[in-house]
């Protein structure tokens, strides 16, 4: 039983991680699967912990070895450590967003060779520049030019 | 690049995945997910929604994204481009296709359509008049491919077409009928439409295989068509 949970836990974070990896190719039903388990396994995974708590309690003073009590353990930390990562976005811990962007006028972009190519807007009168060797990190930066809300992705 | 609000709310994303080498991000505010390169909700409750394209330009008054501290070590190296470029494709491929994977072409779509340009192909080839779907529209490739620039060539209900200006007076185009001079931003600066301005096409810089894989329905363009 204590083994089924683990499992389940384990496959319902292991799945989705698997499907959207990059070089992979995905098909509409990968997505479909990956979205649901992303969107539930925080909820799901965390249950299960719980019930993992319990029967570890349950069955740890009838199991005086060494070996199960080790097995016990082993069980206990993998649904607790499933439940953690699912509440994670373990793409942002490649790829951290910035957490304050901060920017310089043109004339002070002394880190920006003249060749290097940017993502540029203007709108209503204000001008923004994304270097795309810093893009290619971050992928996503949130942004306000010209009063309007952007996303600037690469 | 695109505008935040949606479904009457501003959103926040996330980074949430990858579907056939283009990311996937998901908003903070429902969960849905949205495909960086159609800029679409692909599932979720907002499936279907569509974020707006906004339209870039260099500018001497731009402010600059600063390089992160904390993350400065992570930035992509000078010669990305090689390297990205040497990365495995893992869309299928039809046989029929004209174009290799890593082309690179310059993407356009208006109102559901859209067309392939293989970027060697344009590049300083000076203006390009081409008609898609039933819009007359305008490309010029140039500084050696690093500048792409995609406008409607429609002025007061009149299709003009565009040729480059010959001489010292290098970086100018001339339209016909009217032989009004214009820049490179779109905007004519002598002659009869003097003022006038075209509007400006958010094209996207894209490689062949992720271009037609999120735009089914492409066409590709050939010179002398």
């Amino acid at each position: 039983m204590l083994c089924l949970l683990v499992g389940v836990s384990l496959l319902a974070v292991g799945i989705p991680v698997w499907l959207i990896q990059p070089f992979r190719h995905q098909t509409p039903q990968d997505l479909e699967v990956s979205y649901l388990l992303r969107r539930w396994s925080p909820v799901g995974t965390s249950i299960l912990a719980g019930f993992a708590v319990f029967w570890v309690l349950r069955l740890w003073r009838g199991s005086p070895g060494i070996l199960r009590r080790g097995g016990l353990s082993l069980a206990l930390v993998l649904a607790l450590l499933t439940a953690w990562f699912a509440q994670q976005n373990h793409f942002e811990w490649l790829f951290r967003p910035p957490a304050h962007p901060e920017y310089a006028p043109a004339e002070e972009a002394s880190f920006l060779a003249g060749e290097e190519r940017v993502l540029g807007i203007e709108l209503k009168g204000e001008a923004a520049a994304y270097p795309i060797r810093q893009m290619a990190y971050h992928h996503l930066v949130h942004d306000r030019v010209g009063g309007v809300p952007l996303v600037v992705t690469y | 690049m695109w505008e935040l609000t949606a479904d009457g709310r501003e959103l926040e994303f996330h980074l949430a995945g990858i579907n056939n080498e283009n990311f996937i991000m998901r908003d903070g505010q429902t969960g849905s997910w949205w495909q960086q390169a159609s800029g679409q909700a692909i599932l979720g409750p907002l499936k279907g929604t569509k974020l707006n394209a906004t339209w870039k330009r260099e500018h001497p008054a731009t402010r600059v994204l600063k390089r992160d501290p904390t993350t400065a070590g992570k930035y992509a190296a000078a010669n990305w481009e090689e390297e990205v470029a040497a990365y495995p494709v893992v869309t299928p491929r039809s046989p029929r296709e004209p174009l290799k994977d890593r082309d690179l072409v310059v993407g356009v779509e208006i109102s559901g359509a859209s067309r392939a340009y293989l970027l060697s192909e344009l590049t300083d080839r000076g203006p390009v008049n081409d008609r898609l779907g039933d819009s007359p529209i305008l490309l010029m490739v140039f500084e050696g491919g690093r500048s792409v620039r995609v406008f409607e060539r429609t002025v007061e209900g009149q299709a003009l077409e565009f040729f480059a200006a010959t001489g010292v007076d290098s970086g100018r185009i001339i339209d016909t009928p009217t032989g009004s001079t214009w820049d490179l931003t779109g905007l004519a600066i002598a002659g009869p439409l003097s003022g006038r301005r075209l509007a400006r096409l958010n094209p996207l810089l894209d490689y062949w295989f992720d271009w037609k894989t999120y735009h089914p329905d492409t066409d590709v363009y050939r010179a002398g068509r």
